[in-house]
């Protein structure tokens, strides 16, 4: 008699049907266990002696069902073949294990395959077999809910998106001294749309100034869309098609509804991928605009004379990431090179590169999945050791997964390097008239600012930088004499650092707004830590007006403690 | 009601049925942003937020809506509960719990759901209401079968109603727009 098979395992298995392609059925019988693409892996490299990560024995868990249920040998001679059906949800949760928390499908493997056997495309087939029928990390869920309901994956509310603009250009015009410095939204019939990672609006908004200073400085007649401005696509790492086609139709009707001509798509590697690529087949959408990366926007800027830059500016050695979608899979290795020596003069080569990189580690939505964090973490030592070997101090990537995932290995390895994009260093090339320094001086006066950190270093940079503009500034080394600091001089903002000794910041952020004398109180994470962020994110309170990650900048602090204290009051 | 028209709204126009003495409405819009007394949120056995719309409910509604549910603690597969909304532009939300991840009887389970959502909601008092295309998306219900049962169910709840005036289904693009603007055209 049979095995009895679980419900989940039968209607994985029903959609097994329906999801196998030529692709997925050639890559599966492709494979001939040569161990080419052994060695390819960075999860082998980092675990040498275990051979569940080999993407052969990965390949072969996929393999085994397919070849039970698809495969006429397997149904034939199932024994001869390995073939082997899934009967429970126990079953499930391994399989789970190894495709979302063992492999981050950036193809490495793939492009070293003899018999071009596609690793990535039925992982990311078995990704999304698990995700219909519930089963996927908890990171997985959260973020592709956002991205179905709310209709970007950070869950970035229409109202906080806006008024992320509108900040952006009110720095922007108050920086260059410039009221003609837009940020449109909505305006029709431009040249281009500009789409955006929702990690922009969320975490790192000076990338949406740069780029718009760049648009200006070029003359480009240009807008962002209200709604459908979100490029990235969680759709392309859960396996859900639906989803994938749900998304990228909302950017393509954006642009479409807007008439514009082309839709500019920011630094970002998987979103490139899906929008450029991919989502055209997941919506089944014909789209009548032409669509670029920004960073061959950029690059055609210069080129053709629009905007001018001054490489001088950019004089610390950098080296550049290629994103796993951007390199291998989309084929964009030579432009941000280009860019790179460009507006840079120091540009170094990381070895090896383009289509041969190492992967961040952090693809795949492997950022999502905390769950699997020391393993990726792990993983990360080849790339570490690609870096460190450049001498850089600096590594430029084209991707907002990448700046995650980097900025996290280089803390986990001690690197003290930090990361940027390409964006960010055109934008400081530029040659612009009569530019003026964002962190002009004053303008905190009368504020009174309270700074939660364990590090003290941290503490007498901040404290220089913000009593330098004017701020009274109170100093607390952990969590416990944060709170009483807090209730005793009732300051305007208070910045918090995630880990602390005794309470964590993510438990005072919650007293604080639990507090109803405190309540109100503007609150800043700064945080070396991105992947806590769920801690505070998760808390059952409204989050905080400010979000930073170390290692922050004087520009980027300023920038951020003038929104919290100026903009939020001001909208309020 | 003024409608929010953004880009990928253009495509859906709203379209109105009478049904009795009340209006289904369909449009395009932020669920969680409309005026109306009351949305239904598409909620969890054990009533946890999460993302989504959980999360535009928390950060626009405050902490007393998760407080609410953490006094109710669970609710049945195709029952609803009703709580305050915070600070949110609606009054009240209707916590629904429907099929998920092509859990076994879909179309019963669902039809169970958005009937009780809108006796609770009738039974509150509640005159307009708001519903989501309910678990289409990420719990994966198929988008045909969610427009047919949901305005079948809407269609002949209303020939009972008491309070209820307008029942919105509120989409967030063209995809979930277009099944029901076909059933809604054959009501």
């Amino acid at each position: 008699m049979g095995m009895q098979r679980s419900y989940k395992c039968e209607r994985v298995i029903e959609r097994l049907h329906k999801k196998v392609n030529r692709q997925v059925v050639a890559s599966l019988e492709a494979c001939v266990h040569c161990g080419m693409c052994t060695d390819q892996c960075h999860y082998v490299l980092a675990n040498p002696g275990d051979v569940t990560y080999m993407p052969s024995y990965k390949a072969d868990k996929l393999r085994k069902f397919f070849k039970a249920h698809i495969d006429w040998t397997g149904r034939t001679f199932p024994w001869w073949v390995s073939a082997r059906s899934l009967y429970t949800d126990q079953e499930l949760e391994e399989l789970k294990d190894t495709v979302f928390g063992k492999c981050t499908n950036c193809r490495r493997c793939s492009i070293n395959c003899p018999m071009g056997v596609d690793m990535a495309t039925f992982n990311r087939m078995a990704r999304g077999l698990l995700v219909s029928v519930g089963v996927m990390p908890e990171g997985v869920a959260v973020v592709a809910k956002d991205q179905w309901e709310i209709g970007n994956q950070m869950g970035v509310l229409r109202e906080d998106y806006i008024d992320t603009l509108t900040w952006m250009e009110e720095e922007l015009q108050a920086e260059h001294n410039d009221p003609a410095i837009k940020i449109p939204i909505d305006k029709m019939d431009c040249d281009v749309v500009y789409s955006i990672n929702p990690r922009e609006v969320k975490y790192d908004p000076r990338t949406i100034a740069d780029a718009a200073l760049i648009f200006h400085v070029a003359g480009e007649n240009w807008t962002m869309a209200s709604e459908g401005w979100d490029m990235t696509n969680f759709g392309l790492f859960n396996g859900d098609d639906d989803l994938g086609g749900a998304v990228a139709r909302r950017c393509y009707e954006a642009t479409e509804n807007l008439r514009g001509k082309k839709l500019v798509i920011s630094e970002c590697g998987h979103g490139y991928r899906s929008t450029r690529c991919e989502g055209q087949n997941w919506g089944q959408k014909d789209i009548p605009f032409a669509m670029e990366s920004s960073v061959i926007t950029m690059l055609r800027y210069i080129k053709e004379g629009r905007i001018k830059v001054d490489k001088t500016t950019n004089t610390e050695p950098v080296t550049y990431h290629d994103s796993c979608n951007n390199a291998r899979s989309c084929g964009m290795t030579e432009e941000p090179r280009e860019l790179l020596n460009l507006v840079c003069t120091d540009f170094r080569e990381m070895h090896p590169n383009r289509a041969e990189n190492f992967c961040c580690t952090g693809g795949g939505g492997a950022m999502s999945m905390s769950e699997y964090t020391p393993r990726r973490l792990k993983s990360a030592a080849v790339k570490a050791a690609q870096l460190k070997a450049t001498g850089a101090k600096c590594v430029v990537t084209s991707c907002h997964n990448c700046v995650d995932g980097l900025t996290d290995l280089i803390r986990h390895y001690e690197l003290g390097m930090k990361v940027t994009q390409l964006v960010n260093l055109v934008a400081n090339a530029l040659i612009i008239p009569e530019r003026r320094h964002a962190a002009a001086v004053g303008g905190l006066e009368g504020y009174k600012i309270l700074l939660a950190d364990d590090e003290p270093d941290t503490l007498a940079y901040f404290e220089t930088v913000l009593a330098d503009h004017g701020a009274q500034v109170i100093l607390a080394t952990d969590g416990d004499e944060a709170l009483d600091l807090a209730r005793k001089e009732k300051p305007d903002l208070i910045t918090l650092d995630l880990s602390m000794p005794g309470r964590d910041g993510g438990e005072v952020f919650e007293i604080l707004r639990k507090d109803p004398v405190l309540s109100q109180t503007k609150v800043c994470i700064i945080t070396g830590k991105p992947e806590l962020r769920r801690l505070i994110y998760d808390r059952p309170v409204p989050p905080p007006e400010g979000y930073l990650t170390k290692p922050v900048s004087e520009d980027d602090l300023m920038l951020n403690v003038r929104k919290v204290l100026e903009h939020t009051h001001h909208e309020s | 009601m003024a409608l929010q028209v953004a880009p990928t709204g253009m495509l859906c126009e709203p379209i109105e049925k009478k049904v009795g003495n009340a209006v289904v409405r369909l449009q395009h819009g932020d669920l969680t942003a409309l005026p109306v007394d009351a949305f239904v949120f598409y909620a969890r056995e054990d009533l946890q937020i999460g993302s989504g719309y959980g999360t535009a409910i928390q950060t626009r509604g405050g902490a007393s809506v998760k407080k609410e549910l953490d006094t109710i603690g669970r609710i049945k597969m195709g029952g609803a509960v009703i709580t305050g909304a915070g600070e949110m532009k609606a009054r009240h939300i209707v916590h629904a719990c429907g099929p998920k991840f092509q859990e076994p009887d879909i179309e019963k389970k669902l039809r169970q759901c958005v009937q009780s959502a809108l006796a609770v909601a009738d039974k509150a008092g509640i005159k307009t209401l708001a519903f989501p295309p309910m678990g289409t998306g990420f719990y994966g219900v198929p988008l045909d079968l969610c427009a047919n049962t949901m305005l079948d169910c809407i269609k002949s709840f209303l020939q009972t109603v008491e309070c209820l005036e307008e029942v919105i289904i509120c989409v967030i693009d063209y995809r979930d727009y277009v099944p029901f603007r076909k059933k809604m055209e054959s009501m």
